[in-house]
């Protein structure tokens, strides 16, 4: 029999009972007519006395078809759920506690594994994911580094186990088409990116092969978003011009809506990226993407790239001595997630233990509620309830409240989903997070699982399980709590503590390691420091002496503005938008030849640029105007720089090739200034700068120090860009906030694992105490009979407390183990604290220890404050 | 045997039952009408069990039930046979056929004279 068949037709015989009957009622007597009409034609004289008697008793026969629908059990079950929420709704503080804390926890999971799910382990979303790569330049296992053009030409050239192959490269960009110049992102790109891709426009054509070449006219393909912006929609973008950087682009093309993010790069325009004869090896700088053959391994792949590699770097030896760089491909989908992995594990994790811990803390009240009922389930064992009766209650009752907490779990996930980026917007792949079937599987599941371990709870009890039933004797007041149950609850609670503790030492981990990240010396004072970044369009500015022209009038103009102290030009800003890195080689101590050259921060400043940041010089000299481009090439290192290179003696007058150029006039250094990171405040802080007259750069930041507000500073910086190019759009950058907005991830991840360690201890805390209050009570009259005997309140008060501490002591402990195996994997987010640092471990179990204390404090002065008298004439 | 209606067990009722209406829907009083036709008059079903096993019939999926106008137009509760119902009908009229055919055979053994 088909079981679903059959509940939907008890379900139906249930629903339209009115109904049934009636129909019931006139198929008998239609039965009984045609049976009397029949005797009739037979001739009988009773007929219809006949008729009757033949059918037998008529209401018996609608019992039995009754019987037979099957409503009966389902009738039944539907009186126990009424019960159960009648008996639960008298008991709402632990029914909402319950419903509370396992729909809040099991709704948590749920968004960790749609996360998971969706960010880890989910294909990209393209055709064929898994034969997607991303191509890296590396010389070993953890540095690895983007493309130059001579390597995109190259792999181009020679490889033979890609299908397609494209490049990019991510930049921001000021884009206008009607209105004003708005700085957008954009991802340059060939027309292999797309291609490799296999992704398809909502309008118009992809980038395409003839737009590759650098005679080709400029071309745009933009997101739904921008052509909806700035285009009038999708419809009327096709055809339109847009001016990129200065460079007048057609748009041919329109991404889907929701097409933000390809292969890992956000952008809201794709400009074709035309690649020029090289020069030289570098500059590196390219992102490369290919889609291997079918039956083409990754492992087939490295070999085939390692040697394009090998051919390449004869060729271009002069300019790149790395012999051990190696072009390298990997699994696009693992460079997409990045370092997500490590912080969704913590995520994870941390879910995870408040799961359990939530589970352990519904099973404790469970436990103590089922035990206080004892008398009332006692007398319904007296008033005739078998056994079976009697789990079918409670089972009921557990159905009904883990019922309600699954549907709060799934309401709650569907809303916290939306929260994800609040907590996480550096999480790649967000767009595509959606709570989906699977992820209300594993819900239901979970529930599920949460459900049946929270029924053993109950089931457990002594009366259920049958022993002294029938036993209106089993009062709790003179019985003491069974053996059996009293280790499981004991148990149950040490666990809480046991999970507890890895949250709140994970959480005071991160936050001591946030609170030294906040302490580090940025190097400079950020008040009143503002920064506008500029970027020059190719066309106009193409030739170096424009630019320089560009820069040096509007570093005057700034430096004239009213309120402004100080004012200059820098590549890069800190403490992490060193967009730059170089390498050099020392004369003096030069590598040995074939393996790779140290590599630092690199940025191109004008002189202004220190003071404006206030960064001390600390021996030599800044640069000058005579450090122009036909000069010498000098550099000013950071002081870090120089104690690493030439500890015991000073690093001015030392000279270096920088950028592998062995064959370029060699560089001096001539000025040591103040450490400052560039590549996030915890990087080391070696660094060098190279005067902009020697340089060639069309991105730089102009940054002041003001004595005005930052909307005045803003206001008037922008006029100034405006007085030179009215065409550009400057970014804003107040420095102040560009500091703290360093420490936002770590900040939140401190904030989320705090709170689940709060959480943690809460429920601990709550368990706790729920089970020495429901032993104080269980054991009134004997505390009762303690007093009238002599003993001080004093002392069973400490009884309690004790009893109590014991839990947590023995939990406290587990979970020192339990640390160990979380140190491993949180070592990685942490700064300059150690994951095994006994001082946390040591105010953890102190605070932890603590709570518990607090709990059990409130059990035992009940426990003390007992009247013997009341107690014992009470009975 | 002939002269005491025969006391059916459940699942042979049931099958009757859906023999009856592999002839064409029917009422419960027609259905009792056509098996004891069938039979003639050899099973005589117990009117009153016969609208239970309907009823177990129709959880089963066997058959359906819907209100029609009779032949005097009086209106009148029908049961339809279901695809599931044939495919129950052919099922259990070979199941029954092999086991009666064995009983048979059974039966039919005779002892050997000058055996045991």
């Amino acid at each position: 029999m088909n079981p679903l068949r059959d509940l939907f037709e008890r379900c139906k015989a249930l629903l339209f009972h009115a109904r049934q009957e009636a129909e019931l009622d006139e198929e008998m007597r239609d039965h009984v007519a045609r049976e009397t009409a029949a005797r009739q034609r037979d001739g009988r004289a009773q007929a219809s006395r006949e008729a009757a008697i033949a059918f037998g008793g008529i209401e018996r026969t609608k019992d039995e078809i009754r019987d037979a629908s099957g409503v009966a059990p389902l009738r039944e079950w539907f009186a126990d759920v009424h019960y159960a929420i009648r008996a639960l709704r008298r008991n709402a503080g632990f029914t909402l506690t319950v419903i509370g804390v396992l729909g809040a926890a099991i709704g948590a999971a749920t968004v960790v594994f749609t996360v998971v799910q969706r960010v880890l382990i989910a294909g990209l979303p393209y055709p064929d994911p898994d034969r997607l790569v991303r191509v890296y330049q590396q010389n070993s296992a953890t540095n690895r580094w983007s493309l130059s053009v001579v390597d995109l030409q190259a792999i181009a050239a020679q490889q033979r186990t890609l299908e397609s192959f494209g490049a990019w490269q991510a930049t921001t960009a000021s884009l206008s088409g009607a209105g004003a110049p708005e700085r957008v992102r954009v991802g340059r790109a060939t027309s292999g990116f797309f291609a490799t891709l296999q992704v398809a426009t909502l309008r118009g054509r992809l980038l395409e092969p003839q737009d590759d070449s650098p005679s080709a006219a400029p071309v745009v393909v933009v997101s739904y978003r921008l052509a909806a912006r700035l285009l009038g929609g999708p419809d009327q973008a096709i055809g339109r011009r847009v001016t990129i950087d200065g460079v007048t682009h057609a748009v041919v093309g329109v991404l889907p809506a929701g097409r933000d993010e390809l292969g890992g790069i956000t952008a809201e325009a794709w400009p074709i990226l035309q690649l020029r004869t090289p020069l030289r090896r570098g500059p590196f700088g390219f992102g490369a993407i290919g889609r291997l053959k079918p039956g083409v391994t990754l492992e087939d792949a490295r070999a085939d790239l390692a040697g394009v590699s090998e051919r390449l770097f004869p060729l271009w030896v002069a300019g790149f001595q790395d012999r051990e760089a190696r072009l390298t491909p990997y699994p696009l989908r693992d460079a997409v997630i990045g370092d997500a992995g490590g912080q969704v594990k913590l995520f994870a994790g941390a879910v995870a233990l408040v799961l359990l811990l939530a589970i352990a803390n519904v099973a404790t009240l469970m436990l103590v509620r089922t035990a206080s009922r004892e008398h009332e389930l006692s007398v319904r064992v007296a008033l005739g309830a078998g056994r079976r009766r009697l789990i079918r209650l409670v089972l009921t009752e557990c159905f009904v409240l883990v019922a309600a907490a699954g549907v709060l779990a799934l309401v709650i996930a569907f809303v916290a989903i939306k929260g994800t980026a609040l907590v996480a917007p550096t999480l790649p792949r967000l767009g595509e997070l959606v709570v989906d079937g699977r992820s209300v599987a594993f819900a239901l599941v979970l529930t599920f699982v949460a459900g049946a371990l929270i029924s053993l709870a109950p089931l457990s009890s002594r009366l259920v399980r049958g022993y002294g039933a029938a036993s209106l004797a089993i009062s709790p007041a003179r019985t003491g709590p069974g053996r059996r149950a009293g280790i499981v609850r004991g148990v149950l609670v040490a666990t809480e503590f046991a999970l507890a503790l890895p949250l709140v030492t994970g959480a005071g981990l991160l936050l001591t390691s946030f609170l030294r990240l906040q302490r580090v010396d940025p190097g400079f004072d950020p008040t009143g420091v503002y920064a506008v970044l500029i970027a020059l369009p190719g066309g106009r500015y193409g030739d170096p002496a424009t630019s320089q022209a560009f820069w040096r009038l509007a570093e005057s103009r700034a430096s004239e503005l009213n309120g402004v102290t100080a004012a200059g030009l820098a590549g890069s800003i800190p403490p992490d938008n060193g967009g730059d890195v170089n390498n050099f080689d020392l004369l003096d101590r030069p590598v040995p030849t074939g393996t790779a050259q140290p590599v630092v921060p690199w940025s191109t400043v004008s002189a202004g640029y220190f003071a404006a940041l206030g960064i001390p010089l600390l021996e030599g000299r800044l640069f000058t105007p005579g450090d122009s481009a036909t000069a010498p090439p000098v550099v000013i290192v950071s002081r870090a720089w120089a104690a690493k290179y030439y500890p015991r003696s000073s690093a001015i007058g030392r000279q270096l090739y920088n950028g592998g150029c062995s064959t370029c006039p060699p560089t001096t250094v001539v000025g040591v200034v103040g450490d400052v990171p560039y590549l996030g405040l915890a990087s080391a802080t070696e660094g060098m700068y190279a005067p902009l007259a020697q340089d060639g750069p069309r991105t730089l930041n102009l940054v002041v120090r003001s004595r005005l507000d930052a909307g005045a500073s803003f206001r008037a910086l922008r006029a100034v860009v405006a007085s030179l190019d009215p065409d550009l759009a400057p970014t804003e950058i107040p420095m102040q906030e560009h500091l703290e907005q360093a420490l936002g991830d770590p900040r939140r991840w401190t904030a989320v694992v705090s709170a689940f360690a709060m959480t943690g201890m809460a429920l601990a805390a709550l368990g706790i105490f729920g089970l020495m209050s429901y032993v104080v009570r269980q054991r009134r009259r004997e505390f009762g009979v303690r007093l009238a005997l002599g003993a001080s309140p004093r002392s069973l008060g400490l009884l309690v407390v004790q009893g109590g501490m014991r839990y947590a002591g023995a939990g406290t402990l587990v979970g020192l183990g339990l640390v160990t195996f979380e140190s491993r994997w949180l070592g990685a987010l942490l700064y300059r604290v150690e994951a095994t640092s006994p001082v946390v471990l040591l105010a953890a179990v102190a605070l932890l220890l603590a709570t518990g204390l607090l709990s059990c404090w409130r059990p035992g002065v009940r426990a003390a404050r007992i009247k013997p008298l009341e107690v014992i004439s009470g009975e | 045997m002939a002269d005491e209606p025969n006391d059916l067990l459940q699942g042979t009722l049931e099958l009757l039952v859906l023999k009856a209406l592999s002839l064409g829907a029917m009422h419960g009083w027609g259905i009792g009408q056509r098996i004891d036709l069938l039979s003639n008059d050899v099973f005589k079903v117990h009117q009153g069990s016969l609208y239970p096993a309907l009823q177990r019939m129709l959880r089963k999926g066997w058959v359906k039930a819907e209100w029609r106008m009779s032949e005097n137009n009086r209106r009148a509760r029908y049961y339809l046979l279901t695809r599931l119902g044939e495919r129950q009908l052919a099922a259990e009229t070979s199941s029954w056929q092999r086991a009666s055919g064995a009983i048979n055979e059974i039966l039919r053994v005779q002892l050997a004279p000058g055996g045991a």
